[in-house]
């Protein structure tokens, strides 16, 4: 009885605790969808130009989208998209592999060479990254690979090459799964690369899933590299340098609208991705096997 | 494997004839132990190197001191009416050539050393009546004891031609003359520690931008890594409370800002933020302003509004990670604290922050680290403006996006490469410090 | 069946083996105890061929398997936690070996359900996912799954150590049965010397790398060799010089300048001495109730001497009650001084 009493007595406190919080999340959330509802809307806007004199557009019309998709002659989106599509998939096999092999290896074997790899790793990942970019594009250049059609193979060596270097949450996850597992499969008389493929990674889907899902993304959101290696071959075009040039000072007006559908469309699958991806990414922070 | 150890130093020793002949002709001693395979494998890398050093890295390497003499000729052409070009000296290509051919001489003399040590091995098996693997069996290790061999060539060759190369190439450039300025982007010198007299001198032009810019830098590493971290943490705890409702849908909310690519969001800030762009337009149509914010042309602007917009990419980040392990934290430790009497501050810092401080530690370097390296936000949102006029870097330029520009834009590779090399040292001091002190770094793993 | 032969193993500068003799007669369950960092599972290791000795020889069934590739050794092991592989059915963890082995399908098929009869797993739990089996019933995986491919000898490490106390016991018993029936060679590894003493014919005691003594359950507590193995094995008094100078006083003849033990059961409170017992007055301090036993510690010339009476529900005593504890200088076990350290 005493702790109902009690209860009674705390709750409106409580209450206006709790209405006080909910009003605070409902005011940040709004602060945190407005940008992304803002773009979604001007993506449907009928007026064009990145600055009207209204925050909420006059009308409203599909045409963005439908010029985003049909118009092959200024800046030729699909053609772009593919482009991407292209690029990420090749990535997405090689960096899987690379990503995959490095942190097993890593995690599993005894070599000389993997304390000092591990220490390159960790003194490579404090250069900044756009250092080693012109340079590359040089030796990219010195093999050939910077023009026509090659533009597309150079961007692929450059997204999957160092990946490698990027085994941490992988080899961390491969580290929970235990030792014995391994040695009963080798007891069993499975080899190394039968434990590889048979035992771990079975056991490893979400770290699996991870992996390819952010290498998958990754060419779809650099303009960087892109754009240095592309230069002004557009036909070579990813959808990111796309979406840089239609924010520059010749398309801005008449495309700026088209941007925003551009980014809707490549948001919505990446973010869907995403948001499948963040279970795997919890998961892979965890561990394989519990208990 | 008896006392003796197996070096290459040892191999010469006390070698026996094939060991001792493959010093010369390399693969000699794995043929003369019957790896033949293995042996002539090594023995056509001996060729191509020999094929190439007499090619071209002869050559790349003798013209590495001088990095080129031949100016870009042009000659009249009575005949046609036209100048012609006679092609000079590239030095930039001279220069690459030259560290791959470091690389390349690099390579071949690890493999010497390995086959050596190999051939001495295998030499040393026989003398004491031991099995020597046969092709086969070699093949088959290499998918079960020396599977990391095979999982890892590709990786590690990948990262050296496309990562080390680069980086050592780039290094390289800073101790020339590599620049637009004077115009030395053909034809180039060696110009010894010059350029980091320039950067490091605060009374020269470009040394006053480079503590300018560095200053900006920390500033800025500090506010993004320690502000996203804590209000992250706060907003996580937040919607973890127990009397919170619809935790899963404030988490949508904010997660779907990072599921959204980063420069498509980055991209419609800066555009927003424009003295007429929406939010301008927003604030003047309600009335609260008269005339637009200058969230781009003034400095102390523009690095406010960087910061907070960083905190708008960054919260949500930081709420996704630490969720988990704020969950970690063990209840009776709050509840400890409440019998105490202590408030949720009180407790906030006392239990929740050097907890998670504890187990973040590597977080929060590796997040400083990406956040000194933070190019996208920079870059993206004010492009590193406002810029001075004769300044190369902008008043929020960092040292990632001044080497942007100095290289990609101004073509002043060497002076991009020292800054590259000064981001690199303060980075390394800065992980040195803090990396080796934390325990999650010392206790990799126990022993076996 | 199985001799190990001065093997030595070390870990960089570390010696973690030294010259370990053993043999293992054929069918034997045999154990290796010992404290944790001892050595037990290190030699263990050895035999299966994880580690690979620095020097000495693994011989099993008159061939040296030293080198021996460990899937060459016909060894079957069941893992502490068992190693199940949790993505796998109960029916393809036990056929993963023989697939790995390339038998053809019908084979394998025949072999694992014989096996899976043995050790009593059911049709119906045999397509189940190993998370959703019993510890117990996952012990009968594990075994069944090293028992698979007809091993000469079978390797435990340590296979209760993560269970609760009752299921412990529970599954000690299956243990036992299970090794009876099939006959099989059986290395057991543990730090539990309860589990030690049931279960095994033969016990090789470790401490610190070094094997301190080798013998039969009740050699290795009725006449522990040295005395890390009589204070590591059960519970024991030392008796200290107080003690020993009392007793000698009437009548006993034990050198002082040796460590002196006794165990807790051969120690008696208020019965009448014969044939040279000796009564040692003293006081009850404290006692433990256990139910089936009681266990007395008393102050007795000096010392506190702990002293286990069964309970027969008439003579139980109160603390603060004057006693008098009975010893027969026979039972006590002398050990020169200066031995290896004792750790336990």
């Amino acid at each position: 009885m005493t702790t109902m009493a009690e209860k009674n007595r705390m709750s409106p406190r409580r209450r206006a605790v709790n209405v006080l919080v909910h009003l605070l999340l409902a005011v940040l959330a709004l602060i945190w969808v407005l940008p992304i509802f803002w773009i979604i809307l001007t993506s449907f806007r009928a007026e064009p130009g990145a600055y009207t004199n209204t925050f909420l557009p006059q009308g409203y019309t599909l045409n963005n989208y439908v010029k985003l998709l049909t118009d092959r002659n200024v800046l030729n989106f699909p053609k772009m998209f593919k482009n991407t599509l292209i690029i990420a998939v090749c990535c997405c096999i090689c960096s899987t592999f690379f990503v995959l092999s490095v942190s097993y290896s890593l995690s599993r074997m005894r070599f000389r060479f993997r304390k000092p790899y591990m220490n390159i790793a960790m003194i490579l990942g404090l250069f900044p990254g756009f250092m080693a970019m012109i340079a590359q594009y040089f030796i990219l250049k010195a093999m050939g690979l910077t023009e026509g059609s090659l533009i597309r193979i150079g961007l692929i060596i450059v997204y999957s090459a160092c990946t490698g270097l990027g085994f941490q949450i992988a080899k961390g996850f491969f580290d929970t799964i235990p030792r014995s597992i391994d040695e009963a499969a080798v007891m069993d008389g499975a080899t190394q690369w039968q434990v590889f493929t048979r035992i771990t990674m079975p056991l490893s889907k979400p770290i699996v899933i991870y992996t390819v899902m952010t290498s998958f993304i990754a060419p779809w959101v650099d303009f960087i590299f892109a754009k240095v290696l592309c230069r002004a071959n557009a036909d070579q075009f990813t959808v990111a340098i796309g979406l840089w040039n239609m924010l520059q000072k010749e398309y801005i007006y008449q495309w700026y609208t088209c941007f925003a559908a551009g980014a809707v469309l490549i948001s919505i699958p990446i973010a869907a991705l995403f948001l499948y991806m963040q279970r795997f990414y919890v998961e892979g922070m965890s561990g394989a096997v519990k208990g | 494997m008896g006392n003796k150890q197996i070096s290459a130093r040892n191999a010469l020793r006390y070698g026996d004839l094939y060991t001792r002949l493959s010093a010369v002709v390399m693969g000699a001693g794995l043929i003369g132990h019957k790896q033949i395979v293995k042996g002539l494998l090594v023995l056509l890398f001996q060729a191509a190197f020999v094929f190439y050093m007499i090619n071209t890295g002869i050559h790349s390497l003798s013209m590495m001191p001088s990095l080129g003499t031949q100016e870009q000729g042009k000659v009249w052409n009575e005949a046609k009416q036209i100048f012609e070009y006679t092609t000079g000296d590239n030095s930039q290509q001279i220069l690459l050539a030259g560290v791959v051919a470091l690389f390349v001489i690099a390579a071949i003399i690890v493999l010497w050393i390995l086959q050596m040590r190999h051939s001495y091995k295998i030499q040393l098996i026989k003398e004491q009546g031991g099995h020597v693997p046969t092709l086969k069996e070699d093949l088959r290790s290499l998918l079960d004891q020396n599977l990391h061999m095979t999982l890892m060539t590709l990786p590690c060759l990948g990262i050296l031609i496309f990562n080390i190369v680069p980086l050592v190439y780039m290094i390289s450039m800073a101790f020339t003359t590599y620049s637009k300025e004077d115009n030395h982007l053909m034809l180039f010198d060696w110009d010894g520690l010059h350029q980091f007299q320039r950067v490091l001198n605060m009374n020269g032009n470009i040394g006053r931008q480079f503590w300018h810019v560095l200053a900006w830098t920390i500033v800025w590493a500090i506010f993004a890594t320690f502000l996203n971290y804590i209000l992250g943490m706060i907003l996580a705890m937040i919607i973890n409370r127990k009397d919170t409702k619809g935790k899963g849908f404030w988490r949508f909310c904010f997660v779907l800002s990072i599921a959204v690519p980063q420069f498509v969001t980055l991209m419609i800030m800066n555009i927003m933020l424009q003295p007429s762009g929406a939010i301008n337009v927003l604030l003047q149509n309600l009335g609260l302003i008269s005339s637009p914010l200058p969230f781009w042309q003034n400095a102390m602007w523009a690095r406010i509004t960087i910061i907070v917009i960083n905190l708008w990419v960054g919260i949500p980040y930081t709420m996704l990670q630490v969720t988990g392990i704020l969950q970690n934290i063990p209840n009776e430790l709050y509840e400890a604290a409440k019998m105490d009497g202590a408030g949720p501050v009180r407790i906030f810092f006392k239990i929740t922050l050097p907890y998670m401080l504890f187990v973040t530690t590597p977080y929060l370097i590796s997040s400083f680290v990406g956040n000194i390296n933070n190019f996208n936000v920079i870059y993206l949102l004010s492009g590193g403006g406002p810029t001075y006029v004769g300044d190369t870097a902008g008043q929020t330029d960092l040292l990632v996006t001044w080497l942007y520009k100095l290289t990609v834009d101004q073509q002043y590779y060497n002076l991009g490469a020292v800054i590259g090399i000064m981001t690199f040292i303060i980075l390394t001091i800065v992980t040195l410090v803090t990396y080796r002190n934390s325990t999650s770094y010392k206790n990799e793993e126990a022993f076996m | 069946m199985i001799h190990l032969n001065g093997i030595v193993v070390k870990f960089g500068d570390f010696t973690a083996l030294h010259d370990i003799n053993v043999h293992v007669k054929e069918g034997e369950f045999f154990t290796f105890l010992g404290p944790s960092g001892c050595g037990k599972t290190t030699t263990l290791r050895t035999i299966t061929g994880f580690i690979e000795p620095a020097e000495g020889t693994v011989v099993v069934k008159d061939r040296d398997i030293t080198h021996v590739p460990i899937e060459n050794r016909n060894i079957g092991i069941v893992f502490q936690s068992y190693a199940l592989f949790p993505t796998m059915t109960v029916y393809d963890n036990i056929a993963f070996g023989l697939k790995i082995k390339k038998l053809n399908k019908a084979e394998i098929d025949t072999k694992v359900r014989d096996i899976a009869r043995k050790v009593d797993l059911s049709d119906e739990q045999l397509v189940k996912a190993v998370s959703e089996l019993s510890g117990g019933q996952q012990q009968r995986v594990a075994i069944a799954r090293a028992l698979v491919t007809e091993p000469a000898i079978i390797c435990m490490d340590e296979p209760l150590s993560n269970l609760d106390a009752k299921l412990r016991v529970q599954l000690r018993n299956e243990l036992k049965k299970m090794q009876k029936d099939f006959g099989i060679t059986t290395i057991y590894v543990t730090h539990d010397q309860e589990e030690a003493l049931t279960l095994s014919d033969r016990i090789a005691v470790f401490n610190r790398g070094y094997i301190e003594q080798i013998g039969t359950p009740n050699e290795v507590y009725n006449f522990s060799k040295t005395e890390f193995v009589c204070n590591f094995i059960g519970d024991i008094n030392r008796l200290g010089d107080e003690f020993v100078a009392y007793i000698n006083e009437n009548g006993a003849q034990v050198d002082p300048s040796m460590h002196n033990y006794i165990r807790l059961e051969r120690l008696h409170v208020n019965v009448t001495p014969e044939n040279g017992q000796i009564a040692v007055p003293g006081i009850v301090e404290t006692r433990e109730y256990y139910g089936l036993y009681i266990k007395y510690y008393i102050r007795a010339a000096g010392q506190e001497i702990k002293v286990i009476e069964k309970n027969d529900g008439i003579r139980i005593y109160e603390e603060g009650q004057n006693v008098t504890v009975i010893i027969d200088p026979r039972d006590i076990m002398a050990y020169p001084a200066g031995g290896r350290e004792v750790q336990a």
